[in-house]
């Protein structure tokens, strides 16, 4: 890979480890939480205000904080079989199907970015909240404005994914990345 | 001339809700038979039980057009349709949903101001307001004074944790689909629910003290129509809704009358005990509540929302209709 | 084209991406978007399904839970606390062949009794079990088998998510159907271990030819407490706190993971590298599965709309085909679209359409619950779209194993749960005779 392209990666994964980190962190700020609640409601008799709608916003940005990464280290699901086929005999024509499989990622979480963006700027402009008024209640609009955030961090690595393939197909040679750090290194 | 139009029509909750069982059964109908002569038939598409979009999310497939009629629970909306939760945060009013509901559509066709946060979804009001029978308090313990309460962990739905506040209990915001469990195991030591969910879900089995506290009866939604798909079809059909609307409504409570008072009875055959609580229990109960309908109304005017307006009117109409609301909520 | 045919078509085409191996979660993406477009006349509208989808779907406490669930898994592994715990089963199951497979069973019954969600259990046993029964000689395709397999339990046994759904769907008290779900659970438990023995006798090409299960040396009954004592303090804390009412189901995933990190630091074997590197693993993992169950709910919503599975079902309500017709052409449908559709979407679309034909006929409620949950969980297994094979996918350390492989291994487990289903069809009071009528 071009020397201007590996920089633009590193930035890149960069940016997607960051929001991988601040989704864990988020993980352990659940745990805490339902702990809290739990604990206060047995012991000292006040539960937690608004945990169940705090932990039903959180997952969703919990899971778009960390999608992009998700895809980066390979941990979308597929089925392999013919790629390794390819990948053996046909090197190039994989890389070409990686291609059309990327490109097709990167539109179609274009289109769900695009059309996420109204929702978002819904939920700034009328102020959306969950929860009730006298008891608890949070805006809306920052998990909303996660999925945004989130689709373009996958959009990203879906782009860069395809151009390495694309240079792959070009060249005949393997684009090998160097592995950044999250990945199964833990078990 | 002959019209073909498709209609896709939404609700969160399965048919077996009594609802969503009357807009297929009774709505859809009505709106059909309206049609007879107009030329226009409707090819319906009927998309209940979150197959198209889950109980907190009709609102929003309706207004963006995914479909183009829904089921639309106020209750799980609080957000944008907060001046329709008025009933939740006005408790001790009326133990009658037939009355709360049609008073409701009344109060929705005079009040622009309430239709007005429909429109600002996207959604004209179609009517068919959904009334759900007095909330009860079910507990694993008799109730005999509020003293009873003190420290024990009542499960409620979200807006029904305020009526807990003040009476020593501690409100837990709940979940219909759980509280059978949860009392079981002791998470709870009671809950806030109505008779008609009660039963199916066997509540009394684990919670067999039935007091009816008289929380009231409450308004929890209606029919709504995407409001630029509605404004372009012609009169005809625009008619044909609104008066399934009403056909709904009505059909909806006639049956729901009889559920309450069959709920009832399959409770106490079961060995639940029912109380009714004293006047003096209520007042009590009623004073030691803070009053959230007026923090309520004040923040909806801080939106620019009609909340004083709507509490007033809303109080004004049920206490016209010959209600004696345990507390004036309005006028406090 | 109708609606309906752009939603078969869309079934076909479905297919097709996923063999030829393009990320599965995007493939149900640029179907669903297509199809919709197609059928409604209009991008935008496609965009709008996505968009709805992505916000909602997840959007509940209880898949909130799962991150937690998982973490406390990793946590039991990563500390050791999983690899003590099979050393103790291995001495307990150390005459039967195959006894880690068995002790792997018996493991996700109990983990089962706490989570209401098969995910879960996926992917804390992928993690807990697989490495231990690799290194016991077991084959890889049989290790990720027997997790996927066993995985299920976790949503017959009670607390399960889709008897909860069930009963919502249908007016039926939940609290009878978990009871009802007890003796088929713990049936299916029992018909797994019996099938992992059999399996190990008779078809060691399958399981593993050389099994080290009975080689470890014998533990003294001290270092037996020792390795089995914080694993079982662990259960206590949890099973505990739920049936004392302490906390719920759906909060124990939070509170077991507390649990487990208090464990590994009291015994000193949790360390702050490990604990982050878990931690991060936990969360790429509940990603990919969440964006998956996301994509699938797009797919779902895309075929409801086009009315393909309801017009299934309609023509299976309406057959006049007498009570064993209908009973058997729905379990059949119910397994055809576990290929293709996820578990609780299955259940939305089927369960109301059929409700009003079964009534009728005087049909058990809560028999033809647990009928139904045993018949949609069979699709957690089948390719091409079987979530629990793909949550472990997500969750293995290992590359060399691929998709076909667990899916390969879970087939016998599949078979066995239509065994049980069928045991469970023929003889109704395996599930309504705990609830006395
Ligand atoms: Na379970
Ligand atoms: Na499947």
């Amino acid at each position: 890979m071009p020397r201007f392209l590996q920089q633009v990666q590193a930035v890149i994964d960069r940016l997607t480890m960051a929001l991988n980190v601040l989704g864990t962190l988020l993980i352990l700020a659940l745990m805490v939480l339902i702990n809290s609640d739990v604990i206060g409601r047995g012991v000292f008799l006040s539960p937690v205000s608004g945990v169940p709608e705090l932990v039903s916003m959180s997952i969703v940005a919990i899971v778009f904080l960390q999608v992009g990464q998700a895809f980066r280290m390979g941990r979308f699901t597929r089925t392999d079989a013919l790629i390794n086929v390819l990948e053996k005999r046909a090197p190039r024509i994989r890389a070409g199907l990686e291609l059309v499989y990327s490109a097709a990622g990167f539109f179609i979480i274009g289109a769900l970015l695009n059309a996420s963006y109204p929702l978002f700027i819904k939920a700034w402009d009328r102020n959306t909240f969950v929860g009730t008024v006298g008891d608890f209640i949070a805006p809306i609009w920052p998990v909303k404005l996660v999925i945004l955030i989130g689709c373009a961090a996958l959009i990203l690595q879906l782009a860069m994914s395809a151009i390495r393939s694309a240079i792959e197909m070009v060249s005949g040679r393997k684009v090998v990345l160097p592995d950044s750090a999250g990945g199964h290194d833990a078990v | 001339r002959a019209e073909t139009v498709d209609v896709t029509i939404a609700a969160g909750h399965p048919p077996v809700f009594r609802w969503v069982k009357h807009t297929s059964q009774t709505f859809i109908p009505a709106v059909n038979k309206a049609l007879e002569g107009s030329g226009i038939t409707v090819n319906w598409s009927e998309q209940y039980g979150g197959s198209l979009a889950k109980v907190g999310g009709v609102l929003e497939a309706v207004e963006e057009g995914l479909a183009e009629v829904g089921l639309v629970s106020s209750l799980f909306e609080a957000a944008k349709l907060s001046p329709q939760n008025v009933t939740y945060f006005t408790p001790f009013v009326s133990s009658n949903a037939t009355a709360i509901s049609e008073l409701m559509d009344k109060l929705h066709e005079e009040n622009a101001e309430l239709r007005r946060s429909w429109e600002d979804n996207n959604l004209e009001y179609l009517g068919a307001a959904i009334g759900i029978d007095d909330y009860l308090l079910m507990t694993t313990f008799p109730v005999n004074s509020l003293d009873d309460l003190k420290g024990k962990k009542i499960g409620a739905p979200g807006p029904a944790v305020n009526w807990l506040k003040g009476t020593g209990a501690i409100g837990v915001s709940g979940n219909l689909t759980t509280y059978y469990n949860e009392i079981k195991t002791g998470v709870y030591d009671g809950v806030i629910v109505f008779a008609t969910a009660a039963v199916p879900g066997k509540l009394y089995e684990v919670a067999p003290y039935v007091t009816k506290v008289g929380f009231g009866a409450q308004y929890a939604g209606g029919i709504a129509a995407n409001k630029e798909w509605f404004d372009a079809q012609p009169e005809a059909l625009q008619n044909a809704l609104r008066r399934g609307g009403v056909a709904q409504r009505e059909a909806y409570h006639k049956d729901l009358d009889q559920a309450i008072s069959a709920s009832l009875e399959a409770m106490r055959a079961n060995g639940a005990t029912i109380t009714e609580v004293s006047p003096e229990f209520r007042m009590k109960w009623a004073a030691g509540m803070e009053n959230v309908a007026k923090a309520w109304a004040a923040q909806l005017d801080g939106e620019g929302k009609p909340g004083s307006s709507v509490l007033s009117a809303y109080m004004d109409a049920m206490r016209q209709d010959g209600a004696t609301p345990v507390r004036d909520w309005d006028k406090e | 084209m109708t609606p309906f045919e752009i939603g078969l078509a869309a079934l076909a085409v479905m297919v097709v991406l996923v063999y030829v191996g393009m990320y599965v979660p995007l493939a149900l993406m640029v179907v669903s978007y297509c199809a919709v477009w197609v059928m409604k006349g209009s991008p935008i509208l496609a965009g709008k399904l996505l968009a709805l989808a992505a916000s909602e779907t997840i959007s509940s406490y209880f898949f909130g839970v799962v991150p937690l669930f998982v973490l406390m898994g990793y946590i039991v592994s990563v500390t050791g606390m999983g690899r003590d715990a099979f050393d103790v089963a291995n001495q307990i199951f150390r005459r039967f062949r195959g006894g880690l497979g068995i002790g792997t069973v018996g493991a996700n019954a109990i983990f089962a009794a706490i989570t209401g969600i098969s995910i879960a259990s996926a992917a804390v046993f992928t993690r807990i079990a697989v490495p231990e029964m690799v290194r016991h000689g077991y084959t890889k395709r049989f290790s990720v088998g027997v997790v996927a397999g066993s995985s299920v339990l976790g949503m017959l046994i009670p607390p399960s998510l889709l008897l909860i759904l069930y009963g919502l769907l249908t007016e039926q008290s939940v609290g009878d159907l978990f009871i009802a779900g007890v003796i088929p659970g713990l049936l299916l438990a029992l018909i797994f271990g019996i099938g992992v023995f059999a399996m190990a006798r008779f078809w060691p090409g399958f399981i593993g030819e050389n099994l080290s299960d009975s080689d470890e040396p014998l533990l003294d009954s001290g270092e037996l407490f020792r390795k089995g004592f914080p694993i079982a303090a662990l259960i206590f804390l949890v099973l505990g706190g739920i049936y004392a009412g302490w906390f719920t189901p759906i909060e124990a995933g939070a509170v077991g993971c507390l649990g487990a990190i208090l464990i590994g630091l009291l015994r000193r074997s949790l360390t702050w590298k490990d604990f982050w590197s878990v931690l991060t693993d936990t969360g790429l993992v509940t990603a990919s599965v969440c964006f998956l169950i996301i994509a699938a709910q797009m797919y779902s919503r895309m075929l409801a709309l086009s009315g393909a599975p309801a017009e299934f079902g309609t023509f299976v309500a309406t057959a006049d085909i007498g009570f064993w017709g209908v009973v058997l052409a729905y379990v059949a449908l119910v397994i055809v679209m576990g290929t293709i559709l996820d578990s609780s979407s299955i259940m939305l679309i089927l369960v109301p359409l059929m409700l009003p034909v079964i009534q009728p006929m005087n049909i058990d409620l809560i028999w033809f619950g647990i009928v139904t949950v045993l018949a949609v969980e069979i699709g957690l297994l089948t390719p091409p779209f079987g979530i629990s094979v793909f949550v472990i996918k997500s969750a293995l350390s290992d590359d060399t194993i691929s998709l076909g492989d667990i899916f390969a291994g879970a087939a016998p487990f599949a078979l066995m749960m239509l065994l049980v289903l069928s045991l469970v069809l023929l003889f109704p009071p395996l599930a309504t005779l705990p609830l006395g009528y």
